[in-house]
């Protein structure tokens, strides 16, 4: 499958925070959720990735471009929602409409409008007038109306209630039914992307700890609940991590199968996104 | 970088209330003989564009346009472009305005004077900016305030030490022979320290990490 970004060993240092060789890719059509606590290297990897941050090693590849080589032909085709970061709030959609309109060669004012008008924002308003959420949703709509080909988004759903999410979510899955489209989504409500996401890759203190599909994860990672003496039977090959509860032991498996086949425990549970990221970063090992 | 332009235009636009009072103010402060009107173009066009760097800092535009196409480069070229093409509509409109209070003021109109001042403003207001914003892509508009403040005492001092302790009518007497090209002197001084301006902040900018 044809990868619409590929990141090789990218490092950037630093005094008290590190990204070491993070290596994954995003294969075109796909939606990949990344996921991390904060702090863990989320925002510096989608920096990196836009040339926000510079010295950096390693090796960054969108649409098969050299992510510094080629800068004006990738930020053509990709839409960025940054946590945070946007036009300055004394301007108007209409004004962002206007500035746009010249930046991207593609840039398409009637889907912008289209937007605004399903998001219910004013076009003449100031951002500075509009609630988190909606300032939120002039981000998004001003990522998508020229036609990109990948999606980069930190938080954007945060901020949002749960039924703007559900709307915003149901957008990003009408842009990745069209060719070749994809998103690298990174976001703390995991539990939309366990519903979106094709891909999780997870983060953590600055490296990569996993990067698989979405399915793969789900299916063969369990969380096995058992008392301290059945623990003490689990050979430390067969788990990643464990927490040691008030009256039980939780322990990330990562193949449930094959656990099955070997250990007589039968509370295994279903995992989510938030309990792999909880007993991989606060778990023992 | 047309689009960059049209950012920073409009966001000039969305104070033109403010400035527009600051105008009424200062003319009528004009009329009434308290000021020298030529003198709040520097004024007003350091302040439209230290609060465009404002907000742009407020609302982290800097980071956001890098991730636009050739943001990094554009960013830079279309504040500059924008300054110059304000510090000129300033220098229009002060320009009018002194006419007009001169016209008010039943003051014989001298068209040399009001023009040549106007000239020197434009240079010298120019010559503030070229200084000032590699400090602020540097240090950022907010520790860039004192820099700025720095700047324009630091000329004055400097622009009083010469006059007071250099012969400047030797000086004068000795460049003589330029006097019939001193204003395309001072146009290709300005034009070559805006470019070199230019030069330090695009460069400052296509380092910086946000």
């Amino acid at each position: 499958m044809e990868n619409i970004l590929e990141i090789k060993n990218l490092c950037k240092k630093y005094d008290n925070f590190e990204l070491k060789n993070i290596t994954f890719n995003l294969p075109k059509g796909m939606i990949m959720g990344f996921i991390g606590e904060n702090g863990a290297g989320k925002t510096t990897t989608i920096k990196a990735i836009l040339d926000i941050i510079k010295s950096y090693d390693g090796e960054i590849k969108i649409l098969g471009l050299d992510n510094r080589k080629d800068e004006r032909k990738i930020k053509e085709n990709i839409g960025v929602v940054l946590d945070d970061m946007f036009f300055p709030e004394i301007l108007t959609p209409n004004d962002i409409n206007n500035a746009m309109r010249s930046i991207y060669k593609n840039w398409d004012t009637k889907m912008f409008n289209d937007y605004l008008k399903e998001f219910s924002l004013l076009p003449n308003q100031q951002i500075k007038k509009f609630s988190k959420g909606m300032r939120k949703k002039l981000e998004i709509a001003t990522a998508l109306s020229h036609h990109p080909k990948l999606l980069i988004l930190d938080e954007p759903t945060s901020g949002l209630d749960p039924v703007a999410r559900a709307e915003v979510i149901q957008i990003f899955q009408s842009f990745i039914e069209k060719d070749d489209c994809s998103i690298l989504l990174s976001s703390h409500i995991t539990t939309d992307l366990e519903h979106i996401a094709d891909y999780i890759t997870f983060i953590n203190n600055g490296e990569i700890v996993l990067s698989k599909t979405t399915n793969e994860l789900l299916e063969q990672y369990a969380i096995v609940k058992c008392t301290e003496k059945e623990f003490k039977k689990i050979n430390k090959k067969d788990y990643i991590k464990y927490l040691k509860a008030k009256y039980e032991y939780e322990v990330l498996i990562a193949n449930k199968k094959d656990f099955k086949s070997k250990y007589d425990i039968t509370v295994i549970d279903k995992i989510t996104l938030d309990d792999l990221m909880v007993l991989m970063i606060k778990g023992e090992e | 970088m047309i689009g960059f332009m049209k950012k920073d235009l409009a966001m000039i636009k969305s104070n033109f209330k403010l400035i527009g009072i600051l105008l009424v103010v200062y003319a009528v402060m004009g009329l009434l003989g308290e000021i020298d009107i030529s003198f709040i173009l520097p004024f007003i066009s350091v302040m439209i564009m230290i609060s465009s760097f404002s907000y742009d800092n407020y609302n982290k535009w800097d980071a956001y346009s890098i991730s636009l196409p050739n943001g990094r480069k554009n960013s830079v070229k279309s504040k500059y472009l924008t300054t110059i093409l304000m510090v000129f509509i300033t220098a229009i409109v002060t320009t009018i305005l002194s006419f007009i209070i001169s016209y008010v003021n039943t003051k014989p109109i001298d068209y040399e004077q009001i023009l040549v001042s106007m000239f020197g403003i434009v240079f010298g207001t120019l010559l503030v900016f070229t200084f000032m914003y590699p400090i602020v892509y540097k240090f950022g508009v907010e520790k860039a305030r004192i820099g700025i403040f720095l700047i324009v005492f630091g000329l004055v001092i400097i622009g009083g030490f010469l006059a007071q302790y250099i012969n400047l009518s030797f000086l004068a007497n000795t460049l003589s022979f330029l006097e019939d090209y001193i204003i395309i002197i001072l146009v290709i001084i300005m034009i070559a320290m805006v470019y070199i301006s230019y030069k330090v902040s695009a460069k400052i900018f296509s380092k910086k990490e946000y």
